[in-house]
């Protein structure tokens, strides 16, 4: 409990120095025109976006481990965001514009949940949703879009190519409240169902014999995590691209604090992620200012030596 | 009629036949034995029994209606099975696995998670990680879990397999102590002819069909066990009729 009093307290103090401190003090009791314009116009946007995106990404990770029963799985690893990708970046490549501001997330969005689908079909075999087979067609239809993106980029102009580029090291400065309530939704409506089937999550972590045993069907159970896995990922990919690490390792950060149990460990990871890819994104636009780095790196240079540190302590899924 | 009926039930997978046209009824208070060499069909069966596996052929009924009509929860109140592979790699505390026993309630039944602990003998280790223990306290761990679901029929697959015979003895008093309480039937798929003894009747699968059942002393004979399990053996004093364990 003190833990999560904690928490709570130091994911506050994040949120307030990343609204009013960095990279510049807004003084929020002395507010001008331009300083309530950056809080509201650049600041606040990606503030929520990135903590929506740490969110679901850290819940989808979480899920994900548990779901194929693979210490190693992440939400990139079912192909779901090569095929965001893979589409956003053909959409900046190509410079079409359809649908305004929304077209670039929308397109991601399409490749996310169509990729999300093939990957699903795939993963059928006997009446259910096999871990092993939804890896392995995930697997594959990653290293395929890879491919095609590869190709598409090594045929494109600069412009597109360096945006596309941008977008796939995960880039939140597009951050913009036009989109912030779709991403909501999608992510909320996904958290939701995962919370909803958490019981069957945890007996599916315990085997399929087993969580049959104790009334869930495997294949329903599996399916609906499966699209809430599928909404969140391809909505935090619309927002922002593809940020790495969080949905790897926040789980196993998580796990350590909290132990196995989803129904602490699911909100606890979106609590996590969604707090470090913040802090992540607010130390990224600072420490080099005017020039961003992307929050992508700033993760994996902040959490992956605490990870290894921790792995060094103590062990991870029983290994 | 028993409380759980499997008809003429015959299951094959990939052109393979598992199990061929075999027929058991089970009562409540049975507590019954299943021996067969490996790849005789006992897992398939228990499978097949709990609903895991749906028979080509033949139906399986619990309490008069066909199993695949039940809800899975309400099936969940009346049968339970562990398998004989217990893999599981995420560090659940003790306390946390068992109590996921009561996931087909919404009520809570009258045993409790550090009750059902405690007949395992684990009450010290409640909080302890799964993945610390041993591979056979891990294996008592989920038989609380199991008992803490509460059904009336237990279908365990080789549950005895790396338990100190220590345990072994303790599980299958437990178990005994728990059918003559409350009448629960249990079915046990051993890999031990010895422990047939315990059981007040002892099932032989081979090749997918019941070659024999009855009495424990009658059944394990020379000839039996030679066909069901292709072995020469001789009885000797080691398979005489041992006392049950009290």
């Amino acid at each position: 409990m003190r833990k999560i009093i904690l928490l709570i307290i130091v994911s506050i103090c994040i949120l307030f120095v990343s609204v009013f401190i960095l990279p510049k003090f807004i003084n929020p009791f002395n507010l001008d025109d331009t300083g309530s314009q950056i809080i509201f116009s650049i600041r606040l946007p990606r503030v929520i976006v990135s903590i929506l995106m740490g969110s679901a990404l850290g819940v989808s990770g979480a899920i994900l481990q548990g779901l194929l029963r693979n210490p190693l799985a992440d939400p990139y690893i079912l192909g779901i965001s090569s095929g965001a990708t893979l589409m956003a970046a053909a959409g900046l490549i190509f410079g079409k514009i359809i649908f305004g501001l929304f077209t670039i997330p929308l397109l991601a969005f399409i490749g996310a949940i169509s990729t999300g689908i093939a990957v699903g079909i795939m993963g059928y075999k006997g009446g259910g949703l096999l871990p092993e087979r939804l890896l392995l067609a995930g697997i594959g239809i990653g290293f395929l879009f890879s491919s095609i993106l590869m190709l598409l980029m090594s045929i494109s102009a600069d412009e597109g190519l360096k945006r596309a580029m941008l977008w796939i090291f995960g880039d939140l400065s597009m951050a913009d409240w036009s989109l912030i309530p779709y991403g909501l939704i999608f992510i909320f409506a996904g958290f939701l169902l995962s919370i909803w089937r958490v019981k069957g999550l945890n007996a599916l972590i315990l085997g399929d014999e087993i969580a049959y045993s104790l009334g869930f069907s495997p294949f329903k159970e599996r399916l609906i995590l499966f699209i809430s896995v599928g909404l969140m990922t391809a909505s935090s990919v619309s927002l922002g691209g593809i940020v790495g690490f969080i949905g790897l390792l926040i789980p196993h950060i998580v796990r350590y604090f909290v132990g196995s149990d989803c129904r602490f460990l699911l909100p606890s990871s979106a609590l996590a992620g969604g707090i470090l890819l913040c802090m992540a994104d607010t130390i990224g636009r600072t420490i080099m200012s005017p020039t961003e780095i992307p929050a992508g790196i700033i993760t994996a240079i902040i959490g992956a030596p605490y990870f290894l540190y921790l792995l060094r302590r103590k062990e991870i899924m029983g290994v | 009629m028993g409380i759980l009926d499997l008809k003429k039930i015959s299951f094959s997978y990939n052109r393979e036949e598992f199990i061929k046209d075999l027929s058991i009824s089970l009562n409540g208070g049975e507590f019954i034995g299943l021996l067969g060499a490996n790849g005789s069909g006992k897992s398939t069966l228990l499978k097949l029994s709990a609903g895991i596996l749906s028979p080509q052929m033949g139906e399986i009924n619990l309490w008069n209606k066909p199993l695949h009509h039940y809800k899975g929860k309400d099936r969940a109140k009346l049968i339970s099975y562990l398998p004989q592979m217990l893999d599981i790699n995420a560090p659940f505390r003790v306390i946390e696995l068992v109590s996921m026993g009561l996931y087909p309630y919404d009520i809570l039944p009258q045993l409790s998670p550090e009750e059902a602990i405690e007949m395992v003998g684990l009450t010290e280790k409640k909080n302890s990680s799964i993945t610390e223990l041993s591979g056979g306290e891990r294996r008592r761990v989920f038989i609380a879990m199991t008992l803490l679901q509460g059904a009336g029929i237990l279908l365990l697959d080789e549950p005895l397999a790396n338990l100190d015979i220590k345990y072994q003895i303790e599980l299958i008093r437990l178990l005994r102590n728990l059918r003559d309480i409350k009448n629960i039937s249990v079915v046990m798929a051993l890999h031990d002819i010895n422990m047939a003894f315990q059981f007040d009747c002892v099932y032989i699968v081979k090749d997918g069909r019941l070659i024999a059942s009855g009495e424990p002393h009658e059944i394990i004979a020379g000839e039996l066990l030679k066909d069901a399990f292709d072995i020469d053996v001789t009885i000797s004093d080691i398979f005489h009729p041992l006392k049950p364990i009290k």
